[in-house]
């Protein structure tokens, strides 16, 4: 049993954590909800050591204190954490980051098989095949959860923290995660998941408390309890079905035939796509991970070469890149700086029309930040991806070009970048949509293809 | 920068205490070499120029993730530059002035167009350019930049109206003083206030969403280290120009390299490397002073600046940590 109480977090003149009092039991999937910005990564950085609290108290098992801000003895003690952004060394082998996780017990030569023999047999019997040997960062993202994951379970951990491991994996991948979180429950560990789909939440989770404000608003068990309702908690309201978007398309904005774009490693990443999207329209690509959308995107928008039998593209293009905190952000530089990246203006940045622009938006958007000379970094994930879809939308392109843009945004955010994509395109945008969230593209789109292997 | 300042002044104390001088009389000689009446002053502000010219050099590149570590061979480049231009008689100080700049330009260049091209990092580049260039120097001054007629391996001295002006003939103080003040002010507004400049840190702190916006990434660091390598050979100009009036094979004297501590004492910012190099000058100039009664005194500022450079990273670290 881990149990928090009167956990308190400041950070300057936001109260991330107030007083939250929360207990985990082995044998059960609790799932923490809220929206971005509710507290949920902070809680579970104070429970993996990452981050002392101001004040508040936590214990594990028959009462062994939780030792606050040091995240080596808090792992010993049992309590594992699943990041949502992977801390895996890219460059290296899947074994090696395996063998990496577990370096304390490891001494004099590295033999590779031996110290990733656990992972191994876990491996085999959770029934995924991985290759060991390949290169981490040349994997799909859901394979390098895999990675991810088996790290924790090696290490034996009576305490899993997953935080927002769905965010990046397919239906699919989805659905294996659960069945595997189901096991370890069984298996008589506390399994704390961080999520914010309500579907997924109730699919998967014994229990259920949701923060809203750093405080807990309520702890319920999943059965007997409904979306609305956990919907109301989160966010004091429930969300109604967008306004279909359809609308008369105009006039062709983007029309490319027989484009062939290659990958980083050289292979034939986009293999002959014809793709046209006219304005007012939004055009949805659905698939699994890893099948091309990032090189078709940035292909599109011309920052990766290609080749093409003819290709017809607006001059003014927006790009909502998918991974906002490798592409499209500076995390130490401050949010009124990360509005201008992209940006067209003259030669000379003028501190008045910087910070009145930068004010603008975060007061237009609901952007949480401190002031406008925070450094991004410090924001929550959904107001990150606000930075970027407002900086995005604010510049009018004729031709959006989004990749998974709600990727790990609770419901709120969500609804923010769902109803900027609609209304641009009622405005006439033409939007092109890749996105592997089947109910996004569903939502949004006034048509949809599926990209696999390359092809449409 | 103000919090290591007592820092700084607790290492002279130590060093001075290590080289076996009474802290407080070496303070005291320090102080008076550095501040003691326009003399004193002069020489501070004399030593920091070039310090600063490489400072802000660095601090260009280092912001746009180009670790320039050629200062020291951009430096001569711009000097030999300045003393062909020199020797051709085609200007006045300002026309050689600008081809030190051009030549350490080109010479910065060189390692970016290295990187991004042909992938060689620059800190590695850099520090074999210096090698190359240090060799030129030595080829150059005992060859075709010679002073005709003599065996000296060194160039011809300056003509009177080649040489920066100066304002009094008590003190050293010459006019590349004010200019490298001015550039200090000038790179702040690039990097502050510019499009270019927000381009050149951006590219610095994460090149994928510089390309993800459309920038041209390799042309932004290529241009970085040129300008860094503009200011290093400037810095090697003014040295020529306003100090030495002759250039021989130990022209370098480290320029180049304390160029990097004192960015990074300045937080990578102009107007902090304004005031470390400023810090530093006075360094150089008290310890100048110190040397004249204490054996080896000179090279109490190397001591004090190495000091000083890992007292800050170790604390730059331990808040990052915090943070």
């Amino acid at each position: 049993m881990l149990t928090l109480s009167g956990i308190t977090k400041r950070y300057g003149g936001l109260l991330a954590l107030d007083g939250v009092s929360i207990e985990f039991a082995p044998g059960e999937i609790h799932a923490v909800i809220g929206e971005n910005g509710a507290g949920k990564s902070t809680l579970m950085n104070v429970i993996g050591g990452f981050i002392a609290p101001d004040s508040g108290t936590g214990s594990l098992g028959e009462g062994t204190p939780l030792p606050f801000g040091d995240p080596r003895r808090t792992r010993k003690l049992g309590v594992e954490m699943v990041h949502q952004h992977f801390v895996l060394v890219p460059e290296f082998s899947v074994a090696e980051n395996l063998a990496l996780s577990a370096i304390e017990s490891l001494s004099g030569a590295l033999d590779l098989d031996t110290a990733t023999s656990k992972h191994r047999t876990l491996a085999a019997r959770l029934g995924w095949t991985l290759d060991f040997k390949a290169r981490t960062g040349s994997l799909p993202v859901g394979t390098q959860q895999r990675v991810e994951l088996l790290k924790s379970l090696a290490a034996g951990g009576t305490v899993i923290v997953l935080d927002e491991p769905t965010a990046v994996l397919s239906d699919e991948e989805v659905t294996e995660l659960f069945r595997v979180m189901g096991e370890l429950r069984d298996e008589g560990r506390a399994v704390v998941l961080v999520a914010h789909k309500l579907r997924e939440v109730l699919a998967v989770a014994d229990r259920i408390t949701v923060l809203r404000n750093g405080r807990v608003v309520g702890s319920t068990l999943a059965d007997g309890t409904t979306e609305h309702e956990l919907q109301t908690w989160m966010a004091g309201e429930a969300l109604s079905p967008m306004a279909s978007s359809r609308t008369n398309a105009g006039e062709i904005c983007l029309e490319v035939r027989g484009l062939r774009v290659y990958g980083d490693r050289g292979e034939e990443a986009i293999r002959g796509i014809d793709l046209a999207v006219r304005y007012g329209e939004v055009i949805g690509i659905g698939g699994v991970d890893g099948n091309g959308q990032v090189e078709l995107a940035e292909a599109i928008v011309g920052i990766r070469s290609s080749r093409s039998a003819s290709l017809r593209r607006p001059e003014k293009i927006g790009y909502i890149p998918q991974d906002r905190q490798a592409d499209a952000l500076a995390l130490t530089m401050s949010v009124k700086e990360n509005f201008l990246i992209g940006s067209t203006a003259g030669p000379l940045l003028m501190p008045n029309a910087v910070n009145n622009g930068a004010t603008l938006l975060i007061d237009k958007f609901n952007i949480k930040a401190q002031n406008i000379n925070a450094s991004v970094g410090s924001l929550s994930g959904g107001n990150q991806q606000k930075i970027v879809v407002s900086r995005a939308m604010e510049r009018q392109p004729s031709l959006l070009v989004a990749v998974n843009p709600t990727r790990g945004l609770d419901f709120q955010s969500t609804k923010f970048v769902h109803t900027a994509i609609a209304e641009a395109a009622q405005g006439g945008m033409a939007v092109l949509l890749i996105s592997t969230d089947r109910d996004e593209i569903r939502h949004l789109a006034t048509s949809v293809h599926r990209i696999e292997g390359g092809r449409i | 920068m103000t919090r290591f300042v007592p820092a700084i002044i607790l290492i002279l104390l130590l060093s001075l205490w290590a080289f076996g001088v009474n802290p407080i009389t070496g303070c005291e000689i320090i102080a008076r070499g550095a501040f003691g009446g326009e003399v004193g002053l002069s020489r501070t502000l004399v030593a920091m120029t070039p310090l600063l010219l490489t400072g802000l050099g660095m601090v260009i590149a280092w912001r746009a993730g180009m670790y320039n570590i050629g200062g020291e061979g951009q430096y001569i480049i711009g000097g030999l530059m300045g003393a062909s231009v020199a020797k051709l008689h085609f200007g006045g100080p300002g026309v050689i002035l600008l081809s030190t700049g051009l030549g350490g330009a080109f010479y910065g260049a060189l390692a970016g167009w290295l990187q991004v091209k042909r992938g060689v990092h620059a800190a590695i580049s850099t520090i074999l350019l210096n090698f190359i260039a240090l060799q030129i120097l030595a080829w150059a001054v005992t060859g075709p930049l010679q002073a005709p007629g003599t065996t000296a391996s060194q160039t011809a001295t300056l003509e009177p109206d080649q040489m920066l002006a100066r304002w009094s003939n008590r003190t050293d103080l010459h006019s590349g003083v004010l200019l490298a003040i001015l550039l200090s002010f000038a790179v702040w507004v690039l990097l502050s206030y510019t499009s270019f400049g927000f381009h050149l840190r951006l590219t610095g702190e994460n090149p994928r969403a510089a390309r993800a916006a459309m920038l041209n990434a390799d042309r932004i660091r290529v241009q970085a280290i040129a300008l860094s390598g503009g200011l290093c050979g400037l810095a090697g100009g003014v040295q020529f120009l306003g100090t030495s009036g002759v250039i021989d094979v130990g022209f370098n004297q480290q320029w180049g390299f304390l160029g990097i501590p004192v960015a990074l004492l300045g937080g990578l910012n102009a107007l902090g490397a304004l005031a470390s190099s400023f810090l530093f000058g006075a360094l150089m100039a008290g310890t100048q002073s110190l040397s004249r009664s204490v054996l080896g005194g000179d090279l109490l500022i190397f001591v004090i600046q190495g000091a000083a450079v890992l007292a800050f990273l170790a604390m730059r670290r331990r808040e990052q940590a915090n943070a």
